[in-house]
């Protein structure tokens, strides 16, 4: 902006420095102009008297002739109104001691008066004292003659001599009176900028004339002092000196407002002609020419910015909408615009190069997209397969009193192929398994659902376990296209005896562990692992718990299980960690157990399932203080015996001491689903029985269990849930007895048992 | 299961005493379906000694409501003991039902 000014700054200064110049040559030249003026007035002034004054030093020109002559002049010439023979005292007239005949204009019309009285002594008056004196013509002061012309004049004084027997004597002198009015409209007439004016001063610094009638007759030397400084005075001293010149000066008129004065003598009069002009009128034109150029300079700039801002912004656009289209990329908006550009600049090509990249992306996402559904199929049905195998693992692990079950399964990320199982053959039987099928994935899993629901089917108290695993290994055979097996370790526990007959198929060898006892395997092989061998025969073989003893059945994802530096948790590392857990409940071991595994592999991804089962009998059922109490009820499948239920939990609720509110929603659970087995259980007209049995397996905990040889018929797979909150019209009453019982019981479970239906229900009091 | 029948001005009273279960119900179950058929259209009914009801009892109750309802009669509940009002709320009646705490709240709106 500074560079921009720049040559505005130079072209002020240098038309200021032109200006002045130019200013100082009018003024001079105006001023040389106005005192020939002058002059050209005054030279016939000065002129006839000095020829007059030649003439009358020969005595024999009559001084009548003479006056004649200056009374003609005085009459034709513009500015001289009046002439004056002055004589000495006697000289003219010997009896008159004054005698001056003097012609004037008055009124248009000359007429003449003798001058010369006590009252007007003119030979004190300058005009004739300074030519006496001096001997040579002269020019008065500007002074008011009320004497004479009455008017404010000038006296041009030329002595007279006489030459009278060869001496030269002076006789008087000749005036010519000259009207300062005459100057005073020269004067006024001078225009010079504004208010540039012309002024008139005498020699001794009084001014003549000017238009400012405050200054007039004043002396500009004391002016000066009053309303200038220095340089005012430098210039009006050099003025008074007769000098001619250009000056500036600080002030004058008791203003200091800076200003220049041109000046010049007026030659023969002694006097001075000045003109004065204000130095900001010489600027004027500069200040508005500058004024007018600062606008026309802002106005540039403003639309130079404004082109500019529309020239970037236009270059800019397309940038901006690209911008705007890759952001909007990058939010994920693939399909966003691109914006299209026609020329083959820069621009155009990044344009381009973003269109190929949004193409690329676009087939990229929609790729991943087919992808990630395919993927997502396959998740999702891992997920349902996964889940339906977790929601086989029966999960209440309700036991007599004197005995504790606790199980888990710890999947790894995929669907594997580890189970375990229990499940009550009746009251006093528990089978109990754990099994681990080669491989993971879908495969692996439905093989492992396959032999869980084989073992459930085959389990039938007073079957050997050997004979079951022999099935279950025979079924497993028939039709086994991928050759897949499981290694399997099946169990029945005599609840009352603490007797255990189990058969081990290829699985790991079972621990038993108990406080203040070492710590030992039950290393018996009842046979290849199932699957492997049709003809196989399996043998098993015969436990008794002693009391505290926990048997301890784990899968291979325990010792198998690796940590980041690739080691084995392994066989030692399992058995020692047991040994340190035996004080513990068989869910305290298992949980211990779950995180010394954990903290063993250091956040290495778990690869195989992880699956604990831990039985322990606490006491035998003789020392027991409080034996499991059991009633079981045998009832044929007609609506009469829903009397006959009713009547024993009555029984019971004394016995057991039931509140009166659960009797009620046992009674209703049970009479619900009695009567569904007697409604649709059966196609013939037989009679069948149905096993109900009560166990008070806690103090506040009461299981029921009910067992018909019906249909299948899986009530927890019933849907009923969306049917309860339905208008009228729409109500059903199907489905609500269902509803009941999964609403009214604590949990709800069930097998399908060989040919049987059970259901196992708890209720929490 | 007994039943009890009280004609007023301005309905039947029905009154329900002792357990109601798939024993019993078709007794109930006859008993209404007359009443209906015979134009009976404004019926309370008292549970206030009912002490026991399953399924197949609220089948009834639903199936009498349904069809008053159509006939636009009218067909109330009332006096409710703790345990079958919650056997209700299980069941989702309380929704459809117009059930009143006493018989007297009850007959006040016929």
């Amino acid at each position: 902006m500074i560079i921009l000014f720049f040559p505005l700054v130079i072209a002020y200064a240098s038309s200021s420095v032109l200006l002045l110049l130019k200013a100082q040559k009018e003024a001079t030249i105006l001023t040389e102009q106005t005192i020939t003026e002058f002059e050209n007035v005054l030279q016939p002034t000065e002129l006839v008297p000095q020829i007059l004054a030649q003439a009358m030093e020969n005595p024999n020109i009559s001084y009548v002739e003479v006056l004649r002559i200056a009374r003609d002049f005085v009459d034709h010439d513009p500015v001289v109104f009046g002439t004056c023979l002055a004589f000495e005292p006697y000289t003219y007239n010997k009896e008159s001691y004054w005698y001056a005949p003097y012609a004037f204009e008055k009124n248009g019309r000359l007429k003449t008066r003798i001058l010369g009285s006590a009252d007007y002594d003119y030979y004190k008056k300058d005009w004739y004292r300074l030519p006496k004196l001096l001997g040579k013509p002269v020019w008065t002061e500007p002074y008011f003659d009320e004497g004479g012309g009455d008017t404010l004049m000038c006296t041009y004084s030329t002595p007279i001599y006489r030459v009278i027997n060869g001496n030269r004597l002076f006789t008087g002198v000749l005036t010519m009176d000259v009207s300062l009015s005459g100057f005073e409209r020269m004067v006024k007439n001078i225009n010079i900028f504004e208010t540039g004016y012309g002024f008139l001063v005498s020699g001794k610094g009084r001014i003549i004339t000017s238009p400012k009638s405050v200054m007039n007759n004043q002396n500009i030397l004391d002016l000066a002092k009053v309303g200038g400084g220095r340089e005012t005075l430098v210039a009006i001293r050099s003025m008074l000196d007769g000098k001619s010149g250009f000056n500036k000066m600080d002030g004058l008129e008791a203003k200091k407002n800076p200003s220049f004065l041109s000046y010049a003598p007026v030659a023969q009069t002694g006097w001075s002609f000045g003109i004065i002009f204000p130095e900001e009128e010489l600027y004027d034109d500069l200040y508005t020419f500058l004024k007018f150029m600062s606008w026309m300079f802002g106005i540039s700039i403003v639309l130079l910015l404004f082109t500019t801002i529309m020239i970037t912004r236009r270059m800019t656009r397309p940038i901006v909408r690209l911008v705007a289209a890759t952001h909007n990329i990058g939010q994920g908006d693939f399909h966003a615009k691109l914006p299209v550009r026609k020329s083959k600049d820069e621009i155009a090509q990044l344009t381009n190069a973003f269109s190929v990249m949004q193409d690329h992306l676009q087939s990229y996402v929609l790729n991943l997209q087919e992808t990630t559904i395919a993927k997502e199929k396959i998740e999702s049905e891992l997920n349902v397969a996964h889940s339906i195998q977790m929601g086989m693992l029966p999960r209440g692990f309700i036991t007599p009193a004197n005995w504790e079950l606790y199980a888990t399964l710890d999947p790894a990320k995929a669907v594997g192929g580890d189970l375990y199982d229990f499940f009550y053959l009746d009251p006093d039987h528990l089978c109990i398994a754990i099994g681990d099928v080669a491989g993971k994935g879908v495969p692996a899993s439905l093989f492992m659902m396959v032999t869980r629901t084989l073992l459930r089917a085959k389990a039938i108290a007073g079957i050997p376990i050997a004979e079951v695993m022999q099935s279950i290994n025979h079924e497993l055979c028939q039709d086994n296209p991928n050759e897949m097996f499981v290694t399997f370790f099946a169990a029945i526990v005599d609840l009352k005896t603490g007797e255990m007959e189990f058969c081990n198929a290829g699985h790991n060898y079972p621990y038993i562990v108990a406080t203040g006892e070492d710590i030992r395997q039950l290393k018996a092989r009842g046979g290849l692992p199932l699957g492997v061998n049709e003809t196989m025969n399996y043998t098993s073989e015969k436990f008794c718990f002693k009391p505290r003893e926990i048997l301890v059945l784990t899968t291979d994802g325990i010792t198998d299980a690796l940590n980041t530096s690739n080691d084995f948790f392994g066989e030692p590392k399992l058995a020692s960690t047991l040994a340190a857990m035996a004080n513990k409940n068989t869910k305290g071991l298992t949980d211990s157990l779950i995180i010394e595994l954990k903290r063993f592999s250091l956040g290495a991804e778990q690869a195989d399932d992880i699956t604990i089962l831990a039985l322990q009998y606490k006491n035998s059922s003789e020392t027991n203080a409080q034996p499991m109490q059991t009633v079981q009820l045998k009832l044929k499948n007609h609506l009469s015996e829903l009397d006959n239920i009713a009547v024993n939990l009555e029984n019971l609720s004394e016995k057991w001491n039931l509140p009166p509110k659960i009797v009620m929603e046992i009674n209703l659970v049970l009479e619900e689903l009695f009567t569904n087995v007697v409604f649709y259980a059966f196609d013939d007209k037989e009679e069948h029985e149905i096993n109900l049995s009560f166990m008070l397996v806690d103090t506040h905990q009461l299981q029921m269990r009910m067992e018909d040889d019906g249909k299948p018929f899986n009530l927890l797979e019933k849907k009923v849930n969306d049917v309860f909150d339905k208008p009228l019209e729409e109500r059903q009453i199907g489905g609500l007895g269902i509803h009941f019982v999964r609403e009214m019981m604590n949990s709800v479970d069930y097998q399908r048992s060989g040919n049987k239906n059970v259901v196992i229900l708890t209720k929490n009091f | 299961m007994e039943i009890s029948e009280l004609k007023t001005d301005q309905c039947v009273i029905i009154g329900i005493t002792g357990r109601l279960d798939t024993t019993n119900y078709s007794i109930l179950e006859k008993k209404l379906m007359d009443m209906i058929d015979s134009h009976h259209d404004k019926i309370l009914v008292d549970c206030a000694k009912m002490d026991y009801v399953s399924s197949s009892g609220l089948r009834i109750l639903l199936m009498a409501l349904k069809k008053i309802t159509m006939a636009k009669g009218k067909f109330v509940l009332c006096s409710l003991q703790e345990n079958i009002r919650e056997i209700f709320e299980i069941s989702g009646f309380t929704n459809i039902f117009e059930i009143y705490a006493t018989q007297d709240e009850a007959l006040k709106v016929f």
